[in-house]
């Protein structure tokens, strides 16, 4: 008896009284503060008007988002022209379908960059459409593009240099572990603004690229040290005897890595992959640094206009409620992938 | 008789300052079954994995079926093709069905058509006694149906010999039957096998030929009627002893 004494546990009636008493204060407490939010977001809140005078005093004056709507999804891209930027959008989901798709996800690495092309050439006009210059493009759809063009160009420099930090020659191992601590060492702010200031001072200008690709091009750049890490982690976990088992029957080593090491690398590393592309999406509102407007910039702006000064607690709360949605969608997204693939190998889920 | 299907001469093989392997030499005929025994860090693992070039050795060659390992180009590979390799924890891949576990080396490295690869694997699985799962995954098969999966995934590639390190230890008791049951009808076919295992039945049932060693050396090699009943070496009647206690 005595040698299995252990301190004995609260008995379980005794913490649920507990538990009881928390849980109605807890609750009770919610209600109070969360109560006068709710009126003031919705109940006591004001959906239409062409200016902050039509908004009540009590409630919430979502009168300027309503108004403003066409600039917050678009920018100030030329109106008449929106369409190009529902199919530039479409054409980065059409990239990423082959995903859903079990049998062949790896074709997403091809069809991907030709879906991120394709939503630039539309943007921009390739020539062919009329021009729209950069400087024109914003709101919602902008951080979309940056946020998912950056991703699609990042994932394959981010396993490139994955590879090269694990390579046997001594010199690409250290240049690529340089630059992935190097870049994660900097804030994306200034990386951002090398791009935009320091570059055309080092190049001349009919070399230099439009501003928003150089953009783009750091933010691709800067997410590709991030992603080589998350990429990293999951070959680790990749079982040394799958290299051997692929090896012994005859595979080469190219074969090895496509057929058998990354396939597993980047199923275990999906997790944190999501995770880094969520933290770059919300950090695509940096790129008001480059001067263009961006849905926090659309709003920054829309709050300096007179007719609707002083709203500037709905403009972040709207903000803040759109990013939320579009991370807390991805997260929910990832996780469905990977309880598919998890149960597409029969694994209790 | 023709040429051997393994000649291994002198093999030297270094773990760092350790000296695994230390002059092995044996000759292995076409369709030889061949059980290697031992305790454990007596090399025979390391052994047959540098027979296919998984491990590289330092000194000595290895032929298999008349190409030099070590040669550089189409007689290296050719050498490495002749084996099929079946290992202790399976290593099937996960994230493949177990019949794209079977035609992932024919279609990418034979370079047969999709079609004539799976054609052939559901055959090997029939033999295997799996075929009824080929469109499984392996983690939803026991370790014994995994383990006979792997068979026919070496199998695919139709090698001239096969390699088995420790394919029954990683098995619950009641699944190495069927595995050895698998090999030993492999056997009958006229496969040249070199088998690691601590299964002495197997051994006695199906072996040409017993080799024991120890500590990087072949002690001692013979038919298993006689290496069984009457052992020469010192070593060898500790070894066999202490199965026996």
């Amino acid at each position: 008896m005595s040698a299995c004494a252990f301190p004995s546990l609260p008995t379980r009636a005794r913490r649920s009284w507990t538990a009881w008493a928390v849980g109605l204060a807890v609750a009770l407490a919610a209600l109070v503060l969360v109560a006068p939010a709710l009126r003031w977001l919705f109940w006591d809140a004001t959906w239409v008007g062409q200016s902050r005078a039509a908004c009540g005093p009590a409630g919430a004056c979502w009168a300027m988002i309503t108004a403003r709507a066409p600039q917050i999804l678009l920018g100030f891209y030329p109106a008449g022209h929106g369409w190009r930027v529902g199919l530039a959008v479409a054409m980065l989901a059409v990239g990423l379908a082959p995903l859903a798709w079990r049998r062949r996800a790896g074709l997403t690495m091809l069809t991907a960059p030709v879906g991120a092309l394709a939503c630039l050439a539309l943007m921009g006009g390739a020539g062919i459409l009329p021009s729209v210059p950069s400087a024109y493009w914003g709101g919602l759809a902008l951080n979309l593009i940056v946020g998912a063009v950056s991703a699609i160009f990042a994932l394959p420099i981010g396993i490139l240099l994955s590879l090269a930090r694990r390579s046997t020659l001594p010199v690409i191992r250290i240049l690529a572990s340089a630059y992935v601590e190097a870049v994660r060492a900097a804030p994306l702010i200034v990386v951002l603004f090398a791009a935009a200031v320091l570059v055309p001072l080092l190049i001349p200008p009919q070399w230099s690229l439009d501003k928003l690709t150089r953009a783009i091009v750091a933010i691709t750049f800067f997410e590709a040290a991030y992603m080589a890490e998350a990429v990293r982690g999951g070959l680790m976990a990749v079982p040394q005897g799958q290299r051997e088992a692929a090896r012994a029957l005859g595979l080469k080593g190219w074969q090895v890595l496509v057929f058998v090491v990354l396939p597993q690398a980047l199923r275990t590393a999906t997790p944190a992959l999501v995770n880094s592309f969520i933290g770059l999406l919300k950090d695509t509102s940096l790129i008001y640094v480059i001067g263009v407007l961006d849905i926090t910039g659309v709003l920054r702006n829309a709050v300096s206009d007179y007719a609707w000064q002083g709203l500037e607690p709905e403009a972040y709360i709207f903000v803040g409620l759109t990013f939320w949605l579009l991370c807390f969608g991805l997260s929910r997204w990832s996780a469905a992938l990977e309880r598919r693939a998890a149960r597409a190998q029969g694994a209790p889920s | 008789m023709s040429q051997p299907m393994i000649e291994i001469a002198d093999l030297q093989k270094w773990y760092g300052d350790q000296h695994v392997l230390r002059g092995v030499d044996l000759s292995v005929r076409s369709g030889e079954r061949i059980v290697v025994l031992g305790p454990s860090g007596s090399g025979k693992s390391t052994l047959i994995r540098t027979v296919n070039g998984l491990e590289p050795h330092q000194g000595g060659t290895i032929r298999v079926d008349g190409h030099d390992l070590d040669a550089r180009g189409q007689a290296g590979a050719a050498a490495r093709r002749a084996t099929g390799m079946v290992f202790q924890a399976f290593n099937l891949f996960p994230h493949l069905s177990i019949l794209d576990n079977c035609t992932l080396a024919p279609i990418r490295v034979a370079g047969l058509a999709r079609a004539e690869a799976e054609t052939q694997a559901m055959a090997l699985l029939e033999r295997v006694r799996i075929a009824d799962h080929a469109r499984k995954f392996p983690i939803q098969l026991s370790g014994g149906q995994q383990q006979r999966a792997a068979i026919a995934r070496a199998l695919a590639m139709a090698p001239k010999v096969m390699l088995f390190d420790e394919p029954t230890s990683a098995l619950d008791p009641e699944m190495v039957g069927e595995v050895l049951d698998v090999m030993c009808g492999l056997a009958e076919s006229g496969m040249t096998m070199m088998v690691v295992t601590h299964e002495m039945q197997f051994a006695r049932d199906v072996a040409d030929r017993v080799i024991f060693m120890d500590q990087g050396r072949i002690i001692e090699s013979g038919p298993p009627a006689s290496f069984f009943a009457d052992p020469r070496e010192a070593r060898t009647r500790a070894f066999l002893g202490r199965l026996r206690a």
